[in-house]
């Protein structure tokens, strides 16, 4: 697509990550690359074929990294390579492109080839061990080989497992590599992520200042992200609250079964928009392959309209009713300040003039049922927008915490997530400061009317913090 | 595929609003477009509508904004013509002169310059003015009770449409610079008139009032009027004799013979009306339809601007677009499920062959005494061994193997290049491979580790050789 003579430029820095199989070279690659399409597996071998995945900005190529299939027959490499005349160190690379050249149709040596033929090509060596189990003296070959590819080289430890042998094998890589640096892709956070770009920037002279622009590309793209997210929950809580959902009935008016009706399929509307939502933020993350995962969210088994969700994601009915009051619904009674006490009589009295107990509590009057047009003849029963006043803050919390979790995915990650309610409350993630904002945008939606510029403006603010804070 | 200017129509508008319901693009197409057209980066919209040009083609469904707004177009031609002839008709019912009773002047002055006047400063207050103060005064204009009764009769439902596609500001200035427009017309109509009459006809003017104005302060009112042109055009400022002469209330109710003598002096007047029409009803008219028109464009663009999906559009046109992915598609493995098969769940004491994969021999030696396992054949293969020394291990093996391995060290082809060695060799009966946690588990190994030891001896085919699960 792009003009092709950027793309050939092949003067960029370019990374293999190489090492023994089944140590997790996969999932650093789908982790720096984000990249979820990756195939990791139990199973040694899982990768077959080298594949590069550029950082490409405009078409234009940054740097390049290469997942390779791990090692299967080091000690026979070695040993063809020590058996050649020897070279002076200046020409160790030509033997390597020797072996390259002479077991190109060597079934054996499939493996090898890919992994070693970026390296040739001007690849640095990034070789991944797994540092929660013990060093073992059969690492030396394959380090042999590197060695004599003689390409500018770092050692990355990753913790697989519970144990930890990272001092034995940090004296170990550090008579091979000059370079020896912790990173776990499962874990990493973006910073880490950024850290480790930092380190493979100075593997090479040249290479620093690419990798920096690089550096700077992924920190603006992260921002981007955020504020694409951010745009997503707040278009969809306003799309969520203003929503009516419109029906036409034949009668003088309507059945409690036609209502019923409506009512459940003014709900599925809403879930309906809510998994939308998910999925856009699936993708601003470049998390395709999530649906793929079961149950990855144990979101779903909660549902939006569950008292269980309501418990989890929404306000308590004492925050409730501060928010409710300084909102305006009672505007300037101070009662915060009356509040500051606890005293739950007070509470549900005031409740009672917010608007009902139950309408923040439960879900059952929480639509307004309208008939409309009987005059003209043509009549249509309407549900909407949501009255309960706790609705937002529920689909809120349930947006945050969803968005922070994909957010922070690591793009090696293949299993499911557990939801870990304390970890997640609305009330704490957006205070009651942050809530008056974010009322005065809810009220105009309660009332069908649509929000001030400005007061969306401040919403997204509010909500940009919150995200950031769980990120 | 030039854009040759920026200005925005109603079209592009409407347009531009029907292609982004269809298709959006996604941000890598949309920023190479952006790049293809560099020169427009810094005009968003000239190149949202080289965009619009460029993907035009996607809109799969007929434009019936369009159709609607040549319905408008044809509507408002329609009564910008009536506004023409409705100003001439008015002009000649005002100007009819019967032979007997001349023209008052003052009637053609109150709809060639009052209403004018009045009209406009209406209009730029509601112009002005926000929302519902321009809702409650355009209920003044006959223009919009027209219009409201047309456009119900011309497409009914599709009203409520056209309504939704504009926002209210757009509206009003859309109105406001219709309602200028056919003022204008109906000014020039009555200007029209006017001189057909003075060409066709003998025309005797008049004036009269029950207010107690004298001459001479009637003069001072006109001049006054006639100030913008009276200095370059004194012939078309009434004398203070011709004020006198035409002073109606003198004549009586007889018309004074004299007086339609001086018919062509009386008829004088028509310079200084057409003048007060030119300029009243026309010219100043014609600068509150240019404002208008101006406000009105001001208002297309910016909501062009704001038309849902446009702040994407224009947010990927400036963002570098970022890709991580790898472009290679990868064949996934097929994985195959473990099964029991040459599985052993038991352990002997005693082995005539004991040979580690990758084991010093003090490490197996550990091992033997952990488990209790014993023999008078000890070797370690793999490691830094030679392959000849592998090979001696393999042909020296004999009866009962147990090949111990580090289970979480998956099996690599070295190894079963190793383990096809060890199965030629006649004298070994069986070969058990014992996959060994690390020492500080105490060897036990991880059901998974173990698991895929068992997935690669099986696909071995292999009766002789076997995987330990304890
Ligand atoms: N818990 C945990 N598991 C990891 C980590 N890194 C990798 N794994 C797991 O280790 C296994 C192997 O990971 P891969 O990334 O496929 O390893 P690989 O080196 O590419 O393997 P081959 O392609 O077969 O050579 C997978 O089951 C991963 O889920 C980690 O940081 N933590
Ligand atoms: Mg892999």
């Amino acid at each position: 697509m792009y003009s092709s003579k950027e793309s050939l430029n092949n003067d960029y820095p370019k990374f293999a990550v190489v090492g023994h199989p089944n140590k997790g070279k996969s999932s650093i690659v789908s982790s720096l690359a984000l990249d979820d399409s990756v195939q990791i597996g139990d199973t040694p071998g899982t990768t077959q074929v080298k594949r590069g995945f550029p950082l490409k900005v405009d078409g234009k190529i940054i740097y390049e990294l290469f997942d390779t299939p791990g090692f299967q027959r080091a000690r026979r490499v070695l040993s063809w390579l020590n058996d050649q005349e020897p070279v002076s160190a200046d020409k160790k690379g030509d033997v390597v492109r020797a072996f390259i050249a002479a077991h190109r149709d060597d079934e054996r040596f499939i493996d090898e080839i890919e992994l070693l033929e970026p390296i040739m090509n001007g690849a640095g060596i990034i070789y991944v061990v797994d540092a929660s189990k013990p060093y073992g003296s059969e690492y030396e070959t394959e380090m042999e080989i590197l060695r004599w590819c003689g390409q500018p080289s770092m050692a990355i430890l990753n913790l697989i497992g519970e144990e930890n042998y990272t001092e034995q094998w940090k004296s170990a890589l550090g008579h091979y590599f000059r370079m020896v640096r912790t990173f776990n892709p499962i874990k990493a956070t973006f910073r880490e992520h950024i850290e480790l770009l930092d380190s493979m920037s100075q593997l090479k002279e040249e290479w620093t200042k690419p990798i920096k622009v690089a550096i700077k590309v992924l920190e603006d793209l992260q921002q981007q992200k955020i504020e694409q997210t951010v745009d997503s929950i707040v278009s969809n809580m306003v799309k969520t609250l203003s929503y009516i959902h419109r029906q036409k009935i034949v009668g003088e008016s309507a059945t409690t079964d036609e209502e019923e009706k409506l009512k459940h399929s003014y709900r599925e509307k809403i879930i309906k928009f809510e998994k939308e939502q998910e999925q856009n933020i699936e993708s601003i993350w470049n998390h395709r392959s999530i649906e793929k995962v079961e149950n990855m969210l144990v979101l779903d088994n909660v549902g939006l309209f569950s008292k269980e969700s309501a418990s989890i994601f929404g306000l308590s009915q004492q925050q409730l009713i501060i928010t409710g009051a300084s909102a305006g619904a009672m505007g300037g009674l101070g009662i915060d300040l009356l509040l500051g006490g606890g005293s739950l009589f007070l509470g549900s009295i005031i409740g009672g003039a917010v608007g009902g107990v139950g309408a923040m509590m439960g879900f059952d009057n929480l639509y307004e049922v309208k008939v409309l047009g009987q005059s003209i003849g043509k009549r249509e029963l309407t549900v909407g927008p949501m009255q309960n006043l706790n609705f937002p803050y529920i689909l809120l919390g349930r947006s945050l915490y969803h968005s922070s979790v994909i957010a922070k995915r690591s793009h090696a990650m293949r299993d499911n997530i557990d939801l870990e309610q304390e970890e997640f409350l609305t009330e704490q993630i957006i205070d009651s400061d942050m809530r008056k904002t974010l009322e005065k945008v809810h009220v105009s939606l309660r009332k069908g009317d649509e929000p001030k510029e400005e007061d969306l403006k401040a919403y997204k603010k509010v909500l940009k913090e919150s995200f950031l804070g769980l990120l | 595929m030039q854009i040759k200017n920026s200005k925005i129509s109603i079209k592009s508008y409407l347009n531009l609003l029907e292609l982004l319901n269809e298709y959006r693009g996604t941000h890598e197409e949309n920023r190479l477009f952006a790049l293809k057209h560099e020169a427009l980066l810094q005009n968003p919209k000239k190149m949202l509508l080289a965009w619009m040009q460029k993907n035009e083609f996607r809109k799969t469904q007929t434009l019936e904004s369009l159709s609607i707004l040549q319905k408008l177009s044809i509507l408002g031609n329609f009564i910008g013509l009536f506004s023409l002839i409705f100003g001439f008709i008015a002009g000649f019912g005002l100007l009819s002169y019967s032979g007997h009773a001349p023209v008052n002047v003052i009637y053609y002055l109150l709809f060639a310059m009052f209403i004018p006047l009045l009209s406009m400063l209406v209009s730029m207050v509601s112009l002005l003015s926000s929302g519902t103060v321009f809702n409650a005064l355009s209920l003044f204009f006959p223009l919009h009770w027209i219009e409201t009764v047309l456009n119900f009769f011309s497409f009914r439902d599709k009203v409520d449409v056209v309504n939704t596609l504009f926002s209210d500001e757009l509206k009003k200035w859309m109105f406001m610079s219709r309602l200028q427009l056919f003022s204008l017309l109906f000014s020039v109509g009555l200007l029209f008139a006017l001189l057909v009459i003075v060409i066709s006809k003998d025309i005797a003017f008049s004036w009269s009032t029950t207010l107690n104005v004298s001459n001479m302060g009637f003069f001072k009112l006109l001049a006054c009027i006639g100030f913008p042109w009276g200095h370059t055009l004194p012939s078309a400022i009434p004398s203070v004799e011709l004020i006198e002469m035409s002073h109606y209330y003198r004549l009586g109710e007889n018309l004074n013979t004299q007086m339609i003598q001086n018919a062509d002096k009386l008829g004088a007047w028509w310079k200084y009306l057409a003048m007060v029409t030119l300029f009243y009803a026309i010219f100043l008219r014609f600068l509150l339809w240019l404002a208008t028109r101006y406000g009105y464009q001001e208002q297309l663009e910016k909501d062009f601007l704001e038309l849902d999906g446009v702040q994407k559009l224009l947010r990927e046109f400036n963002t570098p677009f970022v890709s991580t992915e790898s472009p290679k598609e990868e064949k996934h493995l097929e994985i195959v499920k473990e099964s029991d098969e040459q599985v052993s769940h038991a352990v002997a004491k005693v082995y005539e062959t004991i040979i580690g994969w990758n084991f010093s021999n003090d490490e197996i030696l550990l091992v033997n005494d952990a488990k209790g396992i014993s023999s008078s054949n000890i070797s370690t293969v793999g490691g830094n061994n030679s392959f000849a020394e592998d090979q001696k291990v393999a042909k020296e093996a004999r009866a009962e193997v147990i090949l111990y391995v580090k289970s979480w060290e998956p099996p690599t082809m070295d190894f079963i290049d190793f383990l096809e060695e060890l199965l030629a060799n006649d004298n070994v009966e069986e070969i058990q491979v014992y996959p060994l946690g690390t020492v500080g588990r105490n060897y036990e190994s991880d059901e998974r580790e173990v698991a895929i030891w068992k997935r690669k001896i099986q696909g071995l085919k292999s009766k002789k050789v076997w995987v330990i699960d304890v």
